[in-house]
């Protein structure tokens, strides 16, 4: 309760103008401190542009804020510590206690020394790189042209390095493709069975890199490194477009329950 | 207007006015000492403010505000493997950084071919004469390889939550550099001990970087230092393994986490 008659810091008696004791509430601008505006005015072209946006975007930021439903909870995850710390710590440790048993166990090995002379048997690089030396192992089906008199029109080694960009190239490609909000592999079964068909692709691939290990023709390999992950694929779509409608019925209940539709 | 210094908190008038044990009296006394010189004031409260940030309560998560977490505990591990790549790529920057102060990248010393160079020489060394020298070499080895299969597996998990979708394409792409990247780490490491695969695996790359047209010759150049294997080859792949791509690699790592930081974890629903 605040005594009606004890003077303010400055004298005054006036009500309206008498605060709790914090700062003032309005911080009068500096002078420093050109506005957006000001700065607009004294720019041009692209750097006029980008003020202008920046204030478009404040704008829309602030009228969203204002529409959102989304109420601030004052409740509440874990904290960081002790919660997150801890568990972050018992998963690292975890983690480097498996590297560091595993590399006492199975001791990293170590070869001849390199020979330019004498071309080893099998040539491998390590597992993880299988892929690509499969995509390196792909001159059967290189295109021999009739054009050409039967000749490739590129180089066994070239095809190589234009599969290692389909490859990356398509992976990267991958999010201006597939929009929109699905998050779970049933809701989008067709983007599930892509993922599935590369996975194989990179397995079978692996394959056909050490070819030699594989007592099939070459033929056959090479059929099976391309049917399979299609057969992968396809068991995916079908599988999950089951799977779908009894799930997404589930989904949508307990999403449009939190979230009813406007 | 007197030249005598005001003193607005007489702060050891204040101590004589209260009531305290000569432990507190010395405490503070010392407090005020410091403090008069040092201003621990200030670092006093930039501590708590730590303190209040480190224990901020988090608003809930996505998770827990659509009460996933009955479904979702059993895939945290396949949430944690971006930071088990990290992980794994530090205990291998840690041993890399100690089997660095063994290794040497020379091709000498090889009387005849196939003899042993000194940098083959220099890795068995390592890990016969060196203390610990095997292991190290070992989980060097391993933490590669994890950290290889944890980046994998994470992409496939990304690819698979829909994690990529807007507005996080960048990350995506910045995603597909680094996978490259480790790749290519995993590759010069692979050729450092000169051994028969190093050489046969760098043979390789040499002839894919010869078939490519026009830029082909020059990324030989650039990367091996030739046409041929030799020296040159073994220095360049090197001075990329321990310099180059540390820089690189960790400078885009931490780019990804501040992405995924300002963007916030793209949970399911």
């Amino acid at each position: 309760m605040t005594d009606d008659t004890t003077p303010m810091t400055d004298g005054g008696t006036d009500e309206e103008a008498r605060t709790d004791g914090g700062p003032p509430a309005t911080v009068p601008p500096d002078d420093e401190t050109p506005t957006w505006s000001e700065r607009k005015e004294h720019t041009s072209g692209l750097a006029q542009l980008t003020y202008q946006y920046f204030e478009r975007s404040r704008r829309e930021d602030e009228n969203l804020r204002a529409e959102s439903t989304y109420v601030e909870r004052d409740v509440l995850g874990f904290p960081t510590w002790p919660h997150e710390t801890i568990r972050n710590l018992a998963i690292t440790s975890f983690f480097v206690g498996i590297i560091i048993l595993i590399a006492a166990i199975l001791p990293a090995h170590y070869g001849e020394p390199a020979n330019p002379g004498a071309t080893p048997a099998i040539i491998l690089p390590d597992w993880y790189l299988y892929w690509s030396f499969g995509l390196l192992k792909l001159n059967p089906i290189n295109p021999n042209l009739a054009v050409l008199g039967g000749n490739i029109a590129i180089s066994n080694e070239f095809l190589g390095i234009i599969a290692h960009g389909i490859v990356f190239g398509t992976i990267t490609l991958v999010p201006f493709l597939n929009k929109g909000g699905a998050r779970r592999p049933v809701e989008e079964p067709f983007w599930a069975a892509v993922g599935v068909t590369g996975v194989v692709l990179s397995i079978t691939l692996a394959a056909l890199a050490i070819q030699n290990f594989f007592p099939i023709t070459l033929d056959l390999l090479l059929t099976l490194t391309f049917m399979l992950p299609l057969v992968g694929g396809i068991i995916t779509y079908a599988v999950l477009k089951t799977m779908r409608e009894g799930y997404m019925y589930d989904l949508n209940r307990r999403y449009y329950m939190l979230r009813p539709p406007k | 207007m007197s030249l005598k210094k005001q003193d607005d908190m007489d702060h050891n008038a204040w101590l004589k006015k209260q009531d305290l044990t000569v432990i507190e009296t010395a405490f503070l006394t010392t407090l005020i000492w410091l403090d008069k010189r040092l201003r621990i004031v200030d670092y006093l409260e930039l501590l708590e403010t730590m303190y209040y940030r480190a224990n901020m309560q988090m608003p809930k998560s996505h998770t827990e505000q659509y009460d996933l977490d009955n479904k979702f505990w059993y895939w945290y591990p396949l949430y944690s493997l971006g930071s088990l790549s990290i992980i794994a790529y530090l205990v291998a920057a840690v041993s890399g950084a100690l089997l660095g102060f063994y290794y040497s990248p020379s091709t000498a010393g090889a009387a005849a071919q196939g003899d042993p160079t000194a940098a083959y020489d220099s890795v068995v060394m390592i890990m016969t004469d060196v203390q610990f020298g095997f292991m190290l070499r070992s989980i060097h080895s391993w933490a590669a390889q994890f950290m290889v299969a944890a980046v994998f597996l994470h992409m496939l998990r990304v690819y698979f939550t829909g994690s990529y979708k807007e507005p996080r394409e960048v990350n995506w792409i910045l995603g597909v550099i680094l996978i490259g990247l480790t790749l290519l780490f995993g590759f010069s490491g692979y050729v450092l001990p000169w051994k028969q695969l190093s050489f046969w695996a760098a043979q390789i790359g040499v002839e894919m970087a010869l078939a490519t047209p026009l830029v082909g010759e020059w990324a030989a150049q650039l990367l091996f230092g030739g046409f041929t294997l030799g020296q040159a080859t073994l220095v360049r792949m090197y001075i990329l393994h321990v310099f180059v791509l540390p820089f690189v690699v960790t400078g885009l790592i931490a780019l990804h986490v501040g992405i995924v930081w300002v963007q916030g974890i793209a949970e399911p629903h």
